[in-house]
């Protein structure tokens, strides 16, 4: 009870703000309001928002698997195949892989394939790919990104010949096989 | 420039402004890291998509179910997270018998998945409960493409045949 105590003694203290109330009030003249708060935050909400929406919104790649009971017979001949070995390397077949043996080819290089391949087949080519499952996923869609990307030159290239395009692609695992092709080269 | 510059006597500069706009980004950071979804609340792991420059279509907001394949970041094991955007299909899916979950599983927003039989399991009853449901994948770069295959399997075989790829656009 030292200190705090002493307070109780002491003459009521008159408080600053009941001072105000004496006064009388001035008369706003004139009256201005300052809007550079008001537009500060709105041009500081405005680069905010900007800048957050168009920065985190992902886009898809649509893909579609054939249902469980459909099996498609396909000729060889119309058949690109495109393999991806353990290690990330990639391999490309025409047809029969006995008169056309697996060669290696550049991820950069098979858009050009694709678009080469498959105005030369004219719409019957179809790709199939077959991926080891030790390739990191990345990889598997720049590849898929590579021959998306080659989708709208042919698209553009056929319409150009009065033709509709209609892309036949699949994605099918590696066999043993494949990887017993693939392992001297 | 003929005119002599007033000397500044008792210079006042008005912080008004700062102030508000420093309470203005305090309050709306509070309320944004409040307001964050519940699956992204529960998420133990960060994703980097892989890179796709032709894709042009967003992932939709409404009836998705995203399946996630991400790496733990403190134990490094990778599974599958599966979610769903609606919270009406969510407790008709969770809570179905034919998903053999814990209970305590059953009252989470995103599952964490290892038993691909559960998998299957979920995604036929996301499918009996909404048809108009799509389906995205969103896995890490880094990932074996082993978990993308076998997910591609199950769902093939719970007739899910059309799904998204979730990119990012490189810078």
């Amino acid at each position: 009870m030292g200190g705090g105590g002493g307070g109780l003694q002491a003459a009521p203290k008159v408080k600053r703000g009941s001072f105000a109330t004496v006064r009388k009030k001035k008369k706003r003249v004139g009256f201005v309001l300052d809007m550079t708060p008001l537009v500060d935050i709105a041009f500081l909400l405005l680069t905010f928002f900007m800048l957050s929406t168009t920065l985190t919104t992902p886009q898809t790649m649509e893909m579609s698997v054939p249902p469980e009971t459909e099996n498609v017979e396909v000729k060889q001949s119309e058949l690109l195949t495109v393999l991806v070995r353990d290690d990330g390397q990639i391999f490309k077949y025409m047809g029969d892989k006995k008169s056309n043996p697996p060669e290696k080819i550049a991820l950069k290089d098979l858009r050009a394939l694709s678009v080469n391949e498959n105005l030369r087949m004219e719409n019957k080519l179809i790709v199939s790919l077959r991926i080891s499952n030790k390739v990191p996923y990345g990889l598997v869609i720049n590849l898929l990104d590579q021959l998306n990307i080659a989708e709208t030159d042919i698209t553009q290239r056929l319409s150009a010949k009065g033709m509709k395009r209609e892309r036949k692609f699949a994605l099918t695992p590696l066999t043993d096989e494949d990887k017993e092709d693939l392992k001297a080269l | 420039m003929s005119k002599i510059k007033k000397k500044r006597v008792g210079f006042v500069l008005d912080m008004t402004p700062l102030v508000d706009i420093a309470f203005l980004l305090l309050t709306f950071f509070m309320f944004t890291a409040k307001f964050k979804s519940d699956t992204e609340n529960e998420q133990k792991f960060q994703i980097k998509r892989p890179m796709a420059s032709a894709d042009t279509s967003k992932v939709p907001d409404k009836d998705l179910a995203m399946i996630k394949i991400g790496i733990d970041t403190v134990t490094n094991d990778t599974a599958y997270y599966y979610s769903l955007s609606n919270e009406q299909d969510r407790k008709v899916v969770y809570n179905s018998d034919k998903v053999q979950l814990s209970d305590e599983a059953r009252q989470k927003v995103i599952l964490k998945v290892t038993d691909l039989k559960v998998l299957e399991a979920l995604l036929k009853q996301t499918r009996m409960a909404n048809l108009r449901m799509k389906f995205a994948i969103d896995a890490d770069k880094r990932v074996q493409y082993k978990w993308i295959e076998d997910l591609t399997n199950v769902m093939r075989l719970s007739n899910a045949t059309v799904f998204n790829f979730v990119t990012d656009k490189p810078n």
